[in-house]
């Protein structure tokens, strides 16, 4: 089986891990061996959260730039520092508060690239349903409208449904709802 | 069978256990402060009874392992590679006695370095201290790592080290488990003072015994599987083979894997020390050259004896600072097979996407305190009341105190206090009076400043002591200290006070506020600066106190106040250049300072810090 990489970006406070946590949950229900890395300590301190998450057999827990598939960043600065891990063909997914995503010579290289990218402003959607701190769970379900492969919304829904604590149960899969509607609608264009 | 999503931390607790741990103490140090309460909590899950503490420092934690260890049960410690430092007596006296139940020493790396002072190699303390040392790849390694660790331990009556790398510790890896246990071996010391308590000259009979016993580990080590192995098929010969240790083993396996060279033999190092010499000596012999990579420093490079063949730090292949991440070792490899003209991996450069990243002048994300840190105040108070002082300062989340120009020099733990007195007796031997300010948090002043202000007012040293209280061990992940009793497991423990160790050392100037209060803490500085100068005065020392934002979060939001900033604002910026709050920002097209609400905590310190009064808390 050949390898998945997911590389998750944003700031700290964000919620990285806990969206590292959902794909990953959601990756052992399907079998797959996981390895993963994240950010402790002095670094944590310092804004940028940087996670990487590696399904199928591998021995090292790093994706190496030019190898993710999927980079998920829920702040377009960290996006753009995070770009040289994706592969080519890869796919990007960026919360954004800018009506132009993205920049234009990023947009040239992203073309040359057959990189595809959406963005979504998930804090806004988060912040308009009373929860200003689960941009994550936006940007997981808008990620969750664009793949049916190796997981479909209903996996996500089952493994937001069954980590998350029960106060935030209902709220987190209704973000993940709204941000999965708002994927739908510009698949369908 | 149960499966988790480890940490590489959780993964090593999780060996530890399945080997029967009875005996677990530690000091926080990124990256392995996770290791202890990981293992509290199955601990705690499965209903076993080992032991565990925080200790106050590493050497404490390997002294009380030890003792455990020589009762005959199976005892662990850890710590960070710095912290093995400080625990360096312990070690190196512990290789010649030996043990009777096994100890492991667990030391984790920091290449990078990340989140430590050094980026230096536990593996070559393990060799300068005797003790044999193993090299984790991944988290599961790691486990079965622990177990092996014991065994061996058991079998030659000697500490083992483990060494796992901050992406060990902090890799995640889904584990499968199931049966683990405290073993029940009862504590049984047989007294036997010559090796015990030996004199110089039994210490000389012990080395001969240590030394006989690291000659048979290394011929164990050249057979050691799945740790120390290769993949060279018999008759082979190669015009080029790698040897890898440890993390960069598992990214080199992958990049072979990758790119299909089944062409490139690997000769996996996983237990370095005592050096596998035949194993090693075989794989040589089988290629023309051979390219050695290894985090961080030169152990294998060291050992191997035909060094004609070699390619690595010494040759210049390998950059001999920094974290060997994936692009790096794939660069090296690229690089290598370019200049031995063999076939290379057809790597792309990824120079153009760097270059776009690097145009696009994005935010530099510097460490910064938190909004509402205690730290801050104090650190703008001292620098408001002296600005030519010295601040020598210590290793937690107020060396961010930087930011605010409030800490000059940071060397290791406790060096706050012996630094302070350092330079005011450089500084009295000229006739100046140079004024000295240290700082220190509440867990580094219990690790290692007792020591330090004992000595400082013996000699009668004169500066001011600022303590910056903020109720835990924040950097490393909240961990309790003896000032609130609570223990490891969160039992309740003896509260030990600071200002009664204080008083202890000798101290009479003793002064515990708020430190919110920076107007009250400006005065108390005067008054602690005034008694530096006295002829009977001495070492004023000033506990700041607040509860850390993040640990006492609920505690601290309970008094939060709306800040609002006034038209009286003049965009002088005093408060974002010198009191560095993430919160406030400066707003171009109101030409004025603005308060990010989602940001803000509303500490409302800020308030006294705005020279125009134009910061208003309600």
């Amino acid at each position: 089986m050949s390898t998945i990489n997911y590389v998750l970006s944003g700031l700290g406070g964000q919620g990285i891990l806990f969206m590292t946590k959902i794909i990953a949950k959601t990756a052992l229900q399907k079998g797959y061996n996981i390895m993963g890395a994240e950010t402790h300590g002095m670094a944590q301190r310092g804004g940028s959260v940087i996670s990487h998450l590696r399904l199928g057999d591998t021995s090292s827990s790093l994706v190496k730039p030019g190898s993710a598939h999927f980079l998920l960043s829920l702040e377009e600065n960290e996006t753009y520092r995070n770009l040289p891990f994706l592969a080519k063909d890869g796919h990007l997914y960026s919360d954004t508060i800018q009506d132009i995503f993205p920049r234009n010579s990023v947009k040239t290289y992203l073309d040359k690239m057959g990189i595809t990218y959406y963005a979504l402003p998930a804090g806004k959607i988060a912040l308009d349903l009373g929860a200003p701190v689960s941009s994550n769970l936006a940007m997981i379900g808008f990620f969750a409208a664009f793949h049916e492969e190796p997981f479909t919304p209903d996996d996500f829904r089952e493994t937001i449904g069954s980590i998350s604590p029960e106060p935030f149960r209902d709220i987190n899969l209704q973000v993940f709802e709204k941000g999965l509607s708002s994927g739908v609608a510009i698949r369908k264009g | 069978m149960k499966e988790e999503f480890f940490l590489g931390n959780g993964a090593i607790a999780l060996g530890l256990l399945e080997a029967g741990c009875q005996f677990l103490t530690s000091y926080p140090g990124t990256p392995s402060s996770e290791i202890l309460p990981e293992a509290v909590r199955l601990i705690k899950d499965e209903k076993l009874n080992t032991y565990v503490e925080w200790s106050t420092n590493e050497k404490v934690a390997l002294d009380n392992a030890y003792a455990a260890a020589i009762t005959g049960k199976r005892a662990a410690c850890c710590m960070k590679q710095v912290g093995l430092n400080v625990a360096a007596d312990s070690l190196m006296s512990s290789a010649y006695l030996g043990t009777v139940g096994g100890l492991v020493i667990i030391s984790c790396d920091d290449p990078g370095p990340h989140s430590s002072q050094t980026e230096q190699d536990t593996r070559l303390m393990a060799r300068l201290a005797k003790v044999p040392v193993l090299d984790p790849s991944n988290p599961q390694e790691a486990r079965e790592m622990v177990k092996t660790a014991f065994e061996l331990s058991e079998k030659y009556r000697i500490p083992i080290i483990l060494r796992p790398a901050i992406r060990v510790c902090h890799a995640r890896q889904n584990l499968a488990w199931e049966n683990l246990r405290t073993n029940h071996r009862p504590a049984a010391f047989e007294k036997d003072p010559q090796r015990w308590a030996a004199t110089p000259k039994f210490r000389f009979l012990l080395h001969q015994e240590l030394n006989k016993k690291l000659k048979d580990i290394s011929e164990e080590f050249n057979d050691l599987q799945p740790y120390n192995t290769h993949n060279l098929q018999p008759g082979m010969h190669v015009p080029l083979g790698i040897i890898a240790g440890g993390v960069p083993s598992s990214v080199i396996k992958d990049i072979l894997d990758e790119h299909g060279r089944t062409d490139i033999p690997l000769l996996k190092i996983g237990a370095p020390y005592p050096f596998p010499d035949k194993l090693a000596l075989t794989f040589l012999e089988a290629c023309d050259s051979v390219l050695v990579v290894e985090e961080t420093d030169t152990l294998i490079e060291y050992c191997l004896r035909n060094r004609d063949k070699v390619l690595g730090r010494f040759s210049n292949h390998v950059p001999s600072e920094g974290e060997l991440v994936p692009q790096i070792i794939e660069d090296i490899l690229e690089k290598t097979l370019r200049e031995r003209e063999l076939p290379s991996l057809g790597v792309k450069s990824q120079e153009n996407v760097e270059a776009l990243v690097n145009s696009l002048e994005l935010p530099i994300r510097k460490p910064t305190l938190c909004s509402g840190c205690m730290h801050r105040a104090v650190f703008y108070s001292i620098r408001k009341s002296r600005p030519k002082a010295i601040f020598t300062s210590d290793i937690g989340c107020y060396t961010l105190g930087l930011n605010l120009g409030g800490v000059d020099t940071v060397l290791d733990m406790g060096a706050s206090i012996t630094m302070a007195s350092g330079f005011y007796h450089a500084y009295a031997q000229d006739d100046s009076d140079q004024p000295i300010v240290a700082t220190i948090g509440d867990s580094t002043f219990y690790h290692s400043g007792p020591a330090g202000l004992l000595n400082a007012v013996y000699n009668d040293a004169r500066f001011v002591l600022v303590i910056l209280d903020n109720m835990t061990t924040a950097m490393t992940g909240m961990q309790p200290t003896p000032s609130l009793g609570i223990r490891a497991d969160g039992s309740t423990g003896k509260q030990i006070p600071l200002e009664r160790i204080i008083s202890g050392c000798g101290i009479d100037f003793i002064e515990v506020l708020d430190a919110y209060e920076i107007k009250d803490l400006r005065k108390t500085l005067k008054k602690a600066f005034a008694y530096t100068k006295e002829p009977d005065g001495g070492i004023a020392v000033v506990i700041a106190r607040h509860p850390c934002v993040i640990a006492y979060k609920d505690m601290v939001t309970k008094n939060r106040k709306d800040i609002t900033i006034t038209d009286d604002c003049i965009a002088c910026n005093h408060c974002i250049d010198r009191f560095e709050c993430p919160a406030l920002s400066h707003d171009a097209d109101k030409n004025k300072t603005v308060i990010n609400p989602a940001l803000c905590i509303g500490c409302a310190v800020c308030v006294d810090v705005c020279p125009k009064g134009a910061i208003i808390a309600e």
